[in-house]
């Protein structure tokens, strides 16, 4: 590849030939202020917030459209750049409405960062100022006109990215306005939320988080969709210990900048009320909550009586990898032969997105489907993740359950088995006929790793707290077989990584550590080994 | 007199044709010498063809005045992919009005233009860019190409040379910024009239990403006299930088409004007083625009010595533009003009670049709350800062525009403004 | 030197120095109404007119429409480039462009609707609402205010008993201000449908409107 040298603020800097000068001053850690430019769109350079001195050049430049040369000594920070910027930013603010106090972007609002960093104390404009008011574009997407800065992201984005162009700017020069064809909006359109993400201001805006929260209260936490086995990179946005919202989290070998609307929508089950709390044991009527100390001494206790009973393990393509393994672990470390099955919901079809193609919302509408066939489970029942389960609900050795919730199943599941051990998040008629029901963590509450469609693991990090006393079920299944092998019990997830990839060829040399925030393609990783 | 603009000084290249129906058609124009430029190209090739428009020296009619013939040189030998020529007919500078009546009284002058520059940068296809509002000068030449189609002139092989120019007339549809050259490209691709950023320039990534070159109408039309009389006949008119003639678009108030063609580098006020017949009523000289709506006013003072060139008019502080002289008399409201003005540019902004968007728009608020006796004297500052803040920041510059009337009518006629604002009175105002 | 202005014959009536005819002026044999099939396929993209008659249910398609749309769209290499000719077809058909025409040509060329909305509305010669049989636009841009263009506005106003931008109550006359239409050597420049009028003064007001009213049969 063929770089080029270039100075940029005094500091020299080397990157690949056809580099904007915004993305070497960024790989310098310095940011050029921008609205237009995005780094997942085409760049039109009309925001003119990014211009930049280059020696030798009559005017600024803008930095998101000019290549970086050898030699060229710029300058983000001149005088002439400076007094530019104030001045672009005071062109902005001439008809904004300033209304952050009641506007959702207030604390993340590239226009309130920039203003507070580099604009005029004080407006000079005494005029009154121009109002669109607000516009449902449809879905879930609020326009606030009056907030806009013109960067057409959105248009581009639907354009370019989405394939749909339904967004446009209509009017001309001040009377402007990003819209739709009259009453058509944005609805119906599986990508159409990424517009919100893109927005540099308040101007577009979600419908289901308005006015939710102070994006100064949110925490944010690197995770991984679990909507599907896309496996798009996310970020948890959390406050009170709930989920608030999820943002994409840029990944290129994944999701790019964006996320399917599908998968952005489905996250109040991590908020769920009825969730296991406790862990309690005894059927039917003479179930009794409990602690974890005594469900699992007797739970140990019952393991060792049944040894070499064969096992029947239910798990779920919700499940970590690292639960996975361990209930497998457990199912051999019980003595008997372990087969595992798992059930998935699956769409009719698949959903790509058209200018981003390595982004499919999948058929399999769980994340770590390809996380349970690599570790052996087989799927069984339909579409609607039911049926399938006819000989474990009649099998009379030891019966475990992970994750999956049985709600088609009846209340004599395993009723026949001489243990049924139940782990999930919520509690239905089948799950109740367990010897144990034991609550487990949500993805949310535990780290872990996933593998999606692509063959790629990912880790996912903890966002909350778990709820109650529910634990994640690696540590759980991985304390039991432990205990019951005469070793130790995992003292983290990498941890339990670890173990599962010295056992399983293709994680072979793989660690939570390498897997890193972006996740490694298996494919590749077991080439090289 | 079929014609009232004829002038003892006028140097009658470019209009000669004018008010005579009869140059409308092609034998009316073979009778002017019309088509012998076209041929003499097709004789002497495309190289020498683009030789011959450098030495004549002609610079593009349309404001910016950039050498055409080294334009020209900037297009692709190559001829893979498909090359145009997009002649701006959208004509809409403010104070201008001489591509029209090129357009309405020679149409086969601009037809053969077309074709010259066709040929001369090798595209097989020119775009005659109209705005939309020239229904009838678009008629006249609608019919005039149909003759020339009919006639072998323009098609799959013009006038027997087995060259291929097929030229379309496109009508815009009432858009200031499309004769931007860059706006005119994204509307003939059937966007919205929206500058884009250079590089790349047209000549590399033109019309439908193809390299394409833009001529004005005035410019286009020089060139087949050009070509049947020679680069050295063109210079015997005109300055060394500024070589030829040039249609004077004259308005406001002169006793004789109306284009006409002389020498560069005449005299304004001679072009003033003795072309036009001197200021209406004998009133005294307040201000010219120079060269179109777009460029610094001048004082009275400045026009005396000014001579109308590129260099001269630059010499005197303002731009020759597309040579659009506006005069305004003692009686002329400077603030209302001016505030005018930045209502047009806010109205044709298009709206893509920030400090034009904004700055237009606001700019005109300030102007009219001046206008209507609400200003301070604060504003006048902020109006000269904003401006300068709409100064080359833009893709293209239509904001520019509207800040050197701005900047140089707060310099030049401050007085009108303050008496505006301290007193309500109007100076000048009849 | 003559103190009167030149009365040109663009046409405001009165034809001072001029030996020109008006016909000679506007080329009449040459502006005569075209037909609707847009003529050779060089000028077919070309708009020929901006009619008094205007019919919004008309379709936009039909008989020599469809066929000047095969010329026009035989001109360009893309489909998109066809778009601002269809639109301005469309208007000369219908009169103003509704969404439900945006939503038609949208079809017709594979675009989005959105799309040529965006487009529709840049443009203003666009009518996004119908407009009287006679569209009265007067030029107040520089040269025409210098020369009293706002009082030529006002009279057109008056005389039509209209508002800016409004319809008479006949639905003769929209009344409309313009920017520049490029005659500024003889103000007030005044384009009433598809034709100039140039060197209008209040006081020609009422007899162009009259004029007006008297060639409605002639459709332009």
């Amino acid at each position: 590849m063929r770089t080029v040298t270039l100075t940029i603020d005094s500091a020299e800097v080397t990157v690949p030939k056809g580099t904007s000068l915004l993305q070497a001053a960024e790989g310098l850690g310095i940011e050029v202020p921008h609205y237009c430019y995005h780094p997942g769109l085409t760049a039109p350079a009309q925001c003119r917030i990014c211009l930049v001195e280059v020696e030798g050049a009559p005017k600024l430049q803008p930095s998101c459209v000019t290549m970086a040369e050898d030699g060229q000594v710029v300058r983000t920070d001149s005088d002439a750049a400076l007094r530019m910027r104030k001045g672009v930013l005071e062109f902005y603010l001439v008809n904004h409405p300033l209304d952050c106090p009641i506007c959702d972007m207030s604390g993340e609002c590239m226009l309130q960062d920039y203003v507070f960093d580099e604009g005029r104390e004080k407006g000079r404009s005494r005029e009154p100022k121009r109002v669109f008011g607000r516009d449902d574009f449809g879905g879930d997407v609020l326009y606030y006109g009056d907030r806009c800065v013109m960067c057409t992201r959105c248009v581009r984005f639907m354009d370019e990215v989405a394939r749909d162009s339904r967004l446009t700017v209509v009017e001309r020069g001040s009377r402007a306005v990003i819209d739709t064809f009259f009453e058509e909006g944005l609805e119906g359109s599986p990508f159409a939320g990424n517009v919100v993400d893109i927005c540099p201001v308040g101007a577009l805006v979600s419908k289901d988080f308005l006015h939710k929260a102070r994006a100064w209260d949110l925490d944010h936490t690197p995770s991984v969709c679990t909507s599907c086995s896309q496996g798009c990179n996310i970020e948890l946005h959390t406050r009170d210990n709930l989920v608030q919202r999820l943002k994409p989290r840029a990944n290129h070998e994944v999701n790019g900048h964006w996320m399917c609307d599908y998968g952005r929508a489905n996250y109040e089950w991590y908020n769920r009320a009825g969730r296991l709390e406790e862990p309690s044991s005894g059927r039917g009527g003479k179930r009794r909550g409990g602690d974890w100390k005594s469900a699992l001494e007797h739970l140990f206790v019952r393991l060792v009586e049944l040894a070499g009973t064969e096992v029947r393990v239910v798990g779920s393509p919700s499940a970590s990898v690292e639960a996975l393994g361990a209930l497998l672990a457990l199912a051999e470390a019980a003595g008997g032969a372990a087969s595992g099955v798992f059930r998935s919901r699956r769409a009719e079809s698949e959903d790509p997105m058209p200018g981003f193609p390595l982004l499919v919302r999948r058929r399999d509408l769980a994340a770590n489907v390809d996380g349970a066939r690599l570790l052996g489970f087989e799927r069984v029942g339909d579409d609607e993740a039911a049926g399938g389960l006819e000989e474990v609900a009649a099998h009379d050795g030891i019966v475990v359950v992970l994750g999956d919730e049985l709600a088609d199943q009846s209340a004599d599941f395993g009723g026949e088995a001489a243990l049924y051990v139940y782990m999930g998040h919520f509690d239905s008629p089948a799950a109740g006929n367990a010897d144990f029901v034991l609550p487990i963590t949500t993805a949310a509450e535990e780290e872990g790793t996933f593998v999606n469609a692509q063959g790629r693991v990912q880790r996912y990090w903890q966002g909350l707290q778990p709820l109650g006393a529910a634990r994640p079920a690696w540590l759980v299944l991985g304390a039991l077989a432990g205990a019951l092998m005469g070793g130790g019990t995992p003292a983290s997830a990498a941890k339990a990584f670890a173990a599962l990839a010295a056992a399983h060829a293709p994680l072979e040399g793989l660690s939570h550590e390498a897997l890193g925030e972006l996740g490694v393609a298996l494919a590749a990783e077991a080439a090289h080994g | 007199m079929a014609y009232p603009y004829l002038h003892e000084s006028e140097t009658r290249v470019l209009s000669e044709g004018f008010g005579s129906p009869e140059a409308r058609t092609v034998a009316g124009w073979r009778a002017l010498g019309g088509y012998q430029g076209i041929a003499r190209a097709l004789e002497i090739g495309r190289e020498a063809t683009i030789e011959e428009v450098k030495a004549s020296g002609l610079r593009g009619r349309g404001g910016a005045g950039f050498p055409t013939g080294l334009k020209w040189s900037f297009m692709p030998k190559e001829a893979r992919r498909p090359h145009y020529l997009l002649c701006n007919a959208d004509e809409s500078e403010p104070g201008t009005f001489k591509d029209r009546e090129i357009i309405r009284w020679t149409p086969h002058q601009l037809i053969e233009g077309c074709l010259v520059g066709s040929y001369a940068i090798g595209a097989s296809h020119c775009y005659i860019y109209l705005r939309g509002e020239f229904f009838e000068s678009t008629q006249v030449l609608a019919r005039a190409l149909e003759e020339a189609y009919g006639e072998g002139l323009v098609g799959s092989d013009v006038m027997g040379s087995g060259v291929e120019i097929d030229i379309t007339l496109h009508v815009g549809a009432g858009a200031y910024i499309c004769g931007e050259e860059t706006g005119l490209m994204s509307s003939l691709e059937g966007r919205r009239g929206e500058p884009r950023i250079k590089p790349p320039f047209p000549a590399a990534v033109g019309a439908f990403g193809m390299p394409s070159t833009i001529n004005n109408v005035e410019t286009l039309a020089a060139t087949p006299h050009i070509l049947r009389h020679g680069g050295e006949w063109y210079r015997q008119w005109g300055t060394e930088k500024s070589p030829g003639t040039k249609l004077f678009c004259v308005s406001g108030h002169v006793r004789r409004p109306g284009n006409y063609e002389l020498p560069l580098g005449f005299p304004m006020m001679e072009l003033i007083e003795d072309v036009c017949g001197g200021l209406s009523g004998g009133r005294a000289l307040k201000a010219v625009i120079p060269g179109g709506s777009s460029v610094p006013i001048m004082s009275a003072e400045e026009c005396m010595e000014c001579d109308l060139c590129y260099e001269g008019v630059e010499a005197a502080g303002s731009m020759l533009g597309c040579a659009s002289v506006i005069v305004m008399d003692e009686t002329t409201d400077i603030v209302k003009q001016v505030r005018r003005m930045a209502y047009f540019y806010a109205h044709e902004s298009c709206g893509q670049c920030t400090p034009c968007r904004e700055g237009t728009a606001w700019a005109t608020r300030i102007l009219q709350r001046i206008e209507d006796g609400r200003g301070t004297e604060d504003d006048l500052e902020t109006l000269v800062e904003i401006s300068e803040q709409m100064t080359g920041t833009t893709i293209c510059v239509l904001s520019d525009s509207l800040a050197m009337p701005i900047i140089s009518s707060i310099e030049k006629f401050r007085d009108d403004y303050l008496a505006l604002i301290r007193t309500g009175e109007r100076l000048g105002a009849a | 030197m003559s103190e009167a202005r030149f009365r040109n014959p663009g046409w405001a009536g009165n034809t001072g120095d001029f030996e020109l005819t008006e016909a000679e002026v506007r080329g009449s044999e040459y502006v005569g109404r075209r037909s609707p099939d847009g003529g050779h396929p060089s000028v077919a993209p070309s708009l020929p007119y901006m009619l008094v008659a205007k019919n919004p249910e008309a379709p936009l398609l039909e008989g020599p429409y469809r066929e000047r749309l095969g010329k026009i769209r035989s001109r360009y290499p893309t489909a998109r480039a066809a778009l601002i000719p269809l639109l301005n077809m469309a208007q000369e058909i219908r009169g103003h462009i509704s969404p439900a025409t945006m939503n038609e040509v949208a079809g017709i060329l594979g675009l989005s609707e959105a799309f040529v909305r965006g487009v529709a509305t840049f443009y203003t010669m666009y009518n996004k609402r119908p407009v009287g049989r006679f569209l009265v636009q007067v030029c107040t841009n520089i040269s025409c205010n210098l020369a009293g263009a706002d009082e030529v506005l006002a009279a057109f106003l008056e005389h039509t008993g209209t508002e800016l931008g409004e319809t008479s109550a006949d639905g003769d006359f929209t009344v409309a201000e313009a920017e520049c239409l490029a005659a500024c050597g003889f103000p007030t420049c005044v384009q009433i449908n598809s034709r100039y009028f140039e060197d209008v003064s209040p006081e020609d007001v009422p007899a162009l409107l009259a004029r007006l009213r008297r060639e409605v049969d002639e459709g332009y």
